[in-house]
């Protein structure tokens, strides 16, 4: 899979080459600033483009804004957006203009090593990957009288982690059960929160997410 | 002195009625009652006058000289008597009264001539009258009628050259040098004085002097009489003479009024006490302007500090130099408080612009006070704004540096460690990996932390998306549901940021010490106020007072102008309501 990485803190983004390159990427270019972003998506034409969301000279949203651009002009580029705080205000923001091939994350998620190049991947493939703290915010705005309340402990986890962008495989894995429990678990959630159960993963985090944020 | 002006007025009472008696006795069909009694009455007013205003301002010279004239002009009919030594003697003196009255009219209203040319003719004026009335005398014999006489026949105590023609003649010349050419340069003398009088000195002067000329025109007239021939025509004499009366009483008349005036004034800075009781600042300087009868007074304020005048608005003025205006300085123990610029004439009252100003003092020095408060106060506003708004600034500046500095390194040097731990996972000892890893988890929690730390600095939601978005994101960090309700829409930056810090805070308190289970946040915008509200269902008692950080808050929103407000009766749940003022 060929990868871009804009991101202008050179240390992390040396780091963050190397990751990829490690798990097997084909990283094709490594840009700091916007515009070199553009002419990098360009010219190597790549499955996913890395971007932070705050790049010189604001330091404030060029990232986001660059990543929107190449959304609407290069649509077959998957996008994942990497920054030091996520608010899901934005993330519900972009992932309604971008709901395919699309991911937002914290920085330190890259940490997570394995987790990331998966992400990375799902997200390459036209998959999603929506970051933890988000889905914890839009689990935290809830009303009292929620149908969220009726959701056990295991539910509520993975739900938030079909949220995240996870398929039940990868569900699997991170919880260490069956795949027959977990089918059991999505079948209950689908039922108490009133959603159609649905086979396809990007379709089934749309329905979640579209549940969390009403 | 009064029983001096009483004695004064007694005699000429006596005095006026011996006038007309001798009048009606001398002048036979050449006179009337009416007449007679119209000279004398005219001269009783200038008698009344003169005293009233000696007895009002004992120090001006002007009461005096106007009851002499008032006494001249009534000694001057005794002049008709058939009694040689009463004819001779009041045909001088009686003529010099008119001087007399000119004295007083150059002299209004300060009592002094002070313009040389003025000086000049009144001195000329005496001195010609008194030399041709002798001269006259000298050769009047009897055997040829003087002019404004009967025929009959008088006897001059000096008559020496005895030849009547010569007589004659000289009173003819005598007509014309004094009432012709004197009066024409009297004339001319009162209008420059009039066109040269600054406005207000001209409402005072113009009634008294357009008397005056009044007087001297018909006295112009009469020196035309000497060339043509006396009119048969009896109705236009007598329109002469009521002419003459007439201005002659206006004169008097017209000093009364003076007079009044300036009681009236006086009157009116005893309304001004009562008028400036409650007057703001600003409506000083008109009720000063009535009060004297100036329109173009100003008031202008005396700051200390700066050691400069400024007028109502504050803005810094020089005290004008030229002779149009002058400039009365009030103050108040030894220190400068106020000055008014003003007409020149009111320096002629002085008495009355210390009054004004004296009654004014009081208001004066609250105005003064006030302007200056009002800018100190004005000064500390703007500076508690400055020092909200560096203040917002800076822990924007310290956000950005976390996240940008300190964080990204961390994230970046965690990540080496992350990648050097996965490279050396085969072959190393388990210890170093598991060191390792405990290092990045460390780090990880660092970078948390700083997240969090440079969130409660200032959120970067606030400033990228506004208030709604930024009480949202608070919201849906709490531990608990909280309902929220914000108006959409971008306000000022530090109005948004100082609603942002009293819901955090005010929720702070609610999930670290209320015991709530229910909370609400709202922020909405009515009549120019920004209006947030947080309030929960918990055991209340909440203070602003006793060092929680609604404390600093309290300052923050007022220093915008705003309110902060806490309602916590105990066991009756917390509400906190910020207003805080947004143009918008």
């Amino acid at each position: 899979m060929r990868v871009v990485v804009a991101e202008d803190s050179v240390l992390f983004r040396e780091g963050l080459v190397r990751v990829l390159r490690d798990g097997g990427f084909d990283v094709a270019a490594q840009v700091g600033d916007a515009s070199a972003l553009h002419r990098a998506v360009i010219a190597t034409k790549p499955d996913v483009a890395v971007v932070d969301v705050r790049m010189p000279p604001t330091q404030t949203d060029e990232g986001t804004r660059a990543a929107m651009e190449i959304s609407e002009r290069h649509p077959e580029v998957a996008l994942l957006l990497l920054s030091q705080v996520v608010e899901a205000k934005h993330a519900l923001e972009l992932f309604s203009q971008r709901p395919e091939g699309f991911g937002y994350l914290l920085k330190d998620r890259v940490l997570e090593i394995d987790d990331f190049l998966d992400a990375v991947r799902r997200v390459g493939r036209g998959g999603t990957a929506i970051d933890p703290e988000v889905i914890a915010q839009l689990f935290g705005r809830r009303r009292a009288d929620d149908p969220l309340a009726e959701l056990t402990p295991r539910e509520r986890e993975v739900l938030s982690l079909m949220a995240e962008g996870l398929s039940n495989r990868g569900i699997c894995d991170k919880l260490v059960v069956s795949p027959k429990t977990i089918e059991t678990h999505v079948n209950g959630i689908f039922t108490k929160l009133g959603l159609t159960p649905a086979a396809d993963d990007h379709r089934r985090v749309l329905a979640v997410l579209a549940f969390l944020r009403s | 002195m009064r029983a001096l002006r009483l004695a004064i007025l007694a005699g000429g009472i006596a005095l006026g009625v011996e006038a007309y008696r001798v009048q009606i006795d001398n002048l036979g069909p050449h006179t009337t009652p009416e007449r007679s009694w119209a000279i004398v009455i005219g001269a009783w007013l200038f008698l009344v006058a003169g005293l009233v205003a000696w007895s009002r301002r004992p120090t001006n010279r002007l009461g005096p000289l106007m009851a002499a004239a008032g006494v001249a002009l009534l000694l001057r009919q005794l002049r008709y008597s058939h009694d040689s030594f009463l004819f001779s003697v009041f045909f001088v003196v009686g003529e010099l009264s008119y001087w007399t009255v000119a004295q007083a009219v150059f002299a209004y209203p300060s009592g002094r001539t002070t313009d040389r040319a003025e000086r000049a003719l009144i001195k000329v004026g005496y001195a010609v009258t008194f030399v041709f009335t002798v001269a006259i005398l000298v050769f009047y014999d009897g055997s040829k009628p003087l002019r404004f006489f009967d025929p009959t026949r008088r006897d001059s105590l000096i008559n020496i050259a005895g030849h009547g023609d010569v007589a004659v003649t000289l009173q003819k010349a005598f007509v014309i040098s004094v009432w012709g050419v004197l009066a024409a340069a009297a004339i001319v003398l009162l209008i420059r004085k009039l066109v040269r009088a600054t406005p207000r000195a001209r409402r005072m002067l113009a009634p008294l002097l357009i008397a005056a000329i009044t007087v001297a025109l018909r006295a112009v007239f009469e020196s035309v009489f000497t060339f043509v021939q006396q009119p048969s025509n009896t109705i236009l004499f007598d329109y002469l003479f009521w002419w003459q009366i007439g201005a002659f009483i206006a004169l008097p008349l017209a000093l009364l009024a003076g007079l009044l005036r300036a009681r009236l004034a006086r009157a009116s800075v005893g309304d001004l006490v009562l008028e400036l009781e409650g007057t703001p600042p600003q409506g000083i300087g008109p009720a000063l302007a009535r009060a004297l009868g100036d329109r173009t007074l100003e008031v202008l304020y005396w700051l200390p500090e700066r050691s400069r005048y400024v007028d109502t608005s504050g803005r810094a003025v020089e005290l004008p130099k030229y002779a149009d205006r002058a400039v009365t300085r009030l103050q108040h123990e030894g220190q400068p408080l106020a000055a008014l610029v003003h007409d020149p004439s009111l320096l002629e009252e002085p008495k009355l612009v210390e009054a004004a100003g004296a009654a004014a003092r009081l208001a004066l020095e609250n105005a003064r006070l006030q302007a200056e408060t009002r800018a100190q106060l004005e000064e500390v506003r703007d500076s508690r704004v400055r020092i909200v708004n560096a203040a917002d600034e800076e822990r924007r500046r310290i956000e950005r540096d976390i996240h940008d500095g300190a964080q990204q390194r961390l994230v970046a040097l965690a990540l080496q460690l992350r990648t050097a731990q996965r490279r050396l996972r085969d072959d190393s000892d388990p210890e170093v990996d598991s060191l390792l890893a405990a290092a990045v988890g460390e780090l990880q929690v660092a970078v948390e932390e700083l997240r969090e730390l440079a969130r409660g600095v200032h959120p970067a939601i606030l400033t990228e998306d506004g208030l709604a978005a930024a009480l949202e994101s608070l919201v849906s960090r709490s531990p608990f549901p909280i309902e929220l309700d914000a108006d959409e829409g971008r306000l000022p930056a530090p109005v948004e940021a100082t609603a942002y810090f009293v819901a955090c805070e005010a929720l702070a308190n609610v999930v670290k010490h209320s015991g709530a289970t229910n909370a609400k946040i709202s922020a909405q915008r009515q009549n120019g106020l920004l209006v947030v509200t947080v309030e929960d269902d918990g055991v209340g008692g909440a203070q602003t007072n006793n060092g929680s950080g609604l404390r600093g808050l309290v300052d923050r929103v007022e220093a915008l102008g705003g309110r902060l407000r806490v309602e916590s009766p105990t066991g009756g749940g917390t509400r906190v309501v910020g207003e805080i003022p947004c143009a918008s």
